[in-house]
């Protein structure tokens, strides 16, 4: 039986691992932390899963929460105009719902499943040292440590990254009590609003350990006003804060919020970091090599929500190359060709992402209003969040964008 | 962004049973059965040197050295073998029942022999 160790317990880790156990691989997963610690720490992420990442956890039965959580039938745009009021302001549906569930619920009952499993658990936060320990023990060693220390075995690849510096100042608090949105008040949807030169705001409908609520979640640009969490607030004054900023800059959002309080003690979460592409093949000082996944070698900002989206797709792809490769060893131009494949599709999800995080050009802009008024244009846009290859037809290109849109 | 720090406050579980075996586990007794603490003691229930032969070296060491009850971060200091190499090895060879994986320590929290023992090897640990 093949050895397999996965380092890291979270979406691309456990999913791997977990599916990796249908078939005969011995599988071992080196965890921070354990599934208890997980529960009963801090939020991670706002992690909205689109349909085919959903779709690729529902194929091996890891969709353990779907029946419970709130479904995101579709997306909202709104940009906030000089007077308080929206320049725009529209909401479509998605062909298939998204959802959210709580990292914190989803990994640790991952864990444990994966263990009930035939999985072997090992509570470690790895270091560099017990990788050039471990690689030789397994036939393939997988690095999927989100955005951990370890990455720094992973060099960084400056073509395929254009940012040296986080684009985002990250906000978030999950919380009880928000109204609907009176404009689809039975339909939950993500809304996305933006603060021209300042930054967005996120509204996620979610699960987590209370059942489901919603997440506010500011992306703000560095230096601006939502860039204030440097302080580390404790919970109840970081509330206060990310309310107070959606009273001044959003009042149409600001109006859900009278009800709400935090789910939990650990519901709130600030911080940073740079949008980032990696090599693949991480070379350990004692001559082993290992497979860097997900996050670790493709880390792009939260705007387009779609990490963990990535992640489900990567651990995908990554099971296929591992299961397609049979007896043979998992060399080094293996784990090259085995990033390449799933580049391919994360290729368009970081040109995307990277190309929403500038002031929108004018084309973009003129995408955003049209979907005003014509619900096919919003019904792309929204789905595409779903297949971010589709914006290479039309959304990041000026000319594909006019030509569709003379015809849409 | 923030990550917690591990190994606080795990909930310790009661007396085992002396073999594990692989693969047969189901939830609630899998769960405790890897947490190695570095205060962790361990060892050899019944030695059998031709299991001993058939171990790779690390292994092997860890299998020679537990016959004397050692923690988990004693063996690392002893042996020079990172902390995470131990943890992975030791529950392996606790899988096949080879190594017996004792209460943590506050069990042993009258003990002070004990305890100065486990500190001094937590003292030892290259972090
Ligand atoms: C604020 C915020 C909002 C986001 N919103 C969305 C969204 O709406 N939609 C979306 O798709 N994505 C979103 N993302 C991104 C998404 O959360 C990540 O891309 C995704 O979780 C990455 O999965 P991963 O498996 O690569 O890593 P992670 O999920 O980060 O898992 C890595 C695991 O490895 C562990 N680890 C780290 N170092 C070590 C070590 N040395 N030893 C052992 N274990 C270690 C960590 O504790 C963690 O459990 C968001 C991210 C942030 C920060």
């Amino acid at each position: 039986m093949r050895k397999i160790l996965i380092v890291g317990a979270g979406q691309s880790g456990l999913q791997l691992a977990l599916t990796l156990r249908e078939h005969d691989y011995d599988v071992t997963v080196m965890s921070a932390r354990s599934p208890e610690e997980i529960r009963r720490g801090r939020v991670m992420s706002t992690q909205a899963m689109f349909h085919s990442a959903l779709q690729s956890e529902r194929d091996h039965g890891l969709n353990l929460w779907e029946a419970d959580t709130v479904r995101i039938e579709g997306l909202g745009l709104s940009i906030a105009g000089p007077d308080g009021g929206r320049a725009l302001d529209w909401f479509a549906p998605l062909d298939h719902y998204a959802q959210s569930v709580d990292q914190r619920v989803k990994m640790a009952g991952w864990a444990e499943l994966f263990e009930e499993r035939g999985g072997k658990l090992i509570l470690h936060g790895v270091t560099t040292a017990d990788l050039n320990g471990l690689v030789d023990l397994y036939d393939l060693v997988v690095v999927a440590a989100g955005k951990g220390e370890l990455v720094g075995l992973f060099d960084r690849d400056a073509a395929r990254s254009p940012y040296t510096v986080p684009q985002r100042a990250l906000s978030l608090a999950y919380v009880h009590g928000l109204a609907p949105r009176p404009e689809h008040p039975t339909a939950p949807g993500v809304r996305f609003n933006i603060i021209p030169g300042v930054g967005e705001l996120f509204m996620i409908p979610a699960y987590t350990l209370s059942g489901n609520c919603d997440i506010l979640f500011f992306e703000g640009i560095p230096g601006g006003p939502l860039d204030c969490w440097d302080d580390h607030p404790k919970p109840a004054e970081h509330l206060r804060r990310i309310l107070d900023l959606i009273e001044r800059f959003l009042p149409w959002e600001y109006e859900r919020c009278a009800k709400v309080e935090l789910t939990d003690d650990h519901a709130t979460l600030a911080g940073g970091y740079t949008p980032v592409v990696r090599r693949p093949v991480g070379n350990l000082p004692a001559g082993g090599a290992v497979l860097g996944m997900a996050d670790v070698v493709v880390a792009n900002d939260p705007i387009t929500g779609q990490g963990s989206n990535n992640a489900a797709k990567c651990a995908t792809s990554y099971l296929a190359s591992i299961l397609e490769h049979g007896d043979k060893p998992f060399d080094q131009e293996w784990m090259q060709a085995t990033f390449d494949r799933y580049w391919a599709s994360a290729h368009d999800v970081t040109v995307w992402t990277n190309a929403l995080l500038q002031p929108p050009p004018p084309h973009v802009q003129q995408i955003l209003g049209a979907a005003q008024a014509n619900p096919a244009v919003a019904r792309r846009f929204v789905n595409g969040f779903d297949d971010p290859s589709d914006f290479q037809d039309w959304f990041l290109d000026p000319e594909k964008a006019a030509a569709y849109l003379a015809t849409a | 962004m923030s990550e917690d720090s591990a190994q606080n406050g795990r909930p310790k579980r009661g007396p085992r049973s002396k073999r594990i075996r692989p693969y047969a586990l189901t939830g609630g007794r899998t769960r405790a059965r890897h947490h190695l603490l570095v205060e962790t003691l361990v060892s050899v229930p019944s030695y059998d040197p031709t299991l001993s032969e058939t171990l790779m070296p690390e292994s092997k060491a860890l299998y020679e050295r537990a016959r004397g009850q050692l923690s988990i971060a004693e063996l690392s200091v002893m042996l020079s073998i990172p902390l995470g190499v131990v943890r992975v090895l030791i529950s392996d060879l606790a899988a096949q029942g080879a190594i017996l994986i004792h209460p943590t320590a506050h069990t042993y929290h009258h003990d002070r022999n004990m305890l100065e023992r486990i500190l001094s090897g937590l003292r030892e640990l290259p972090v």
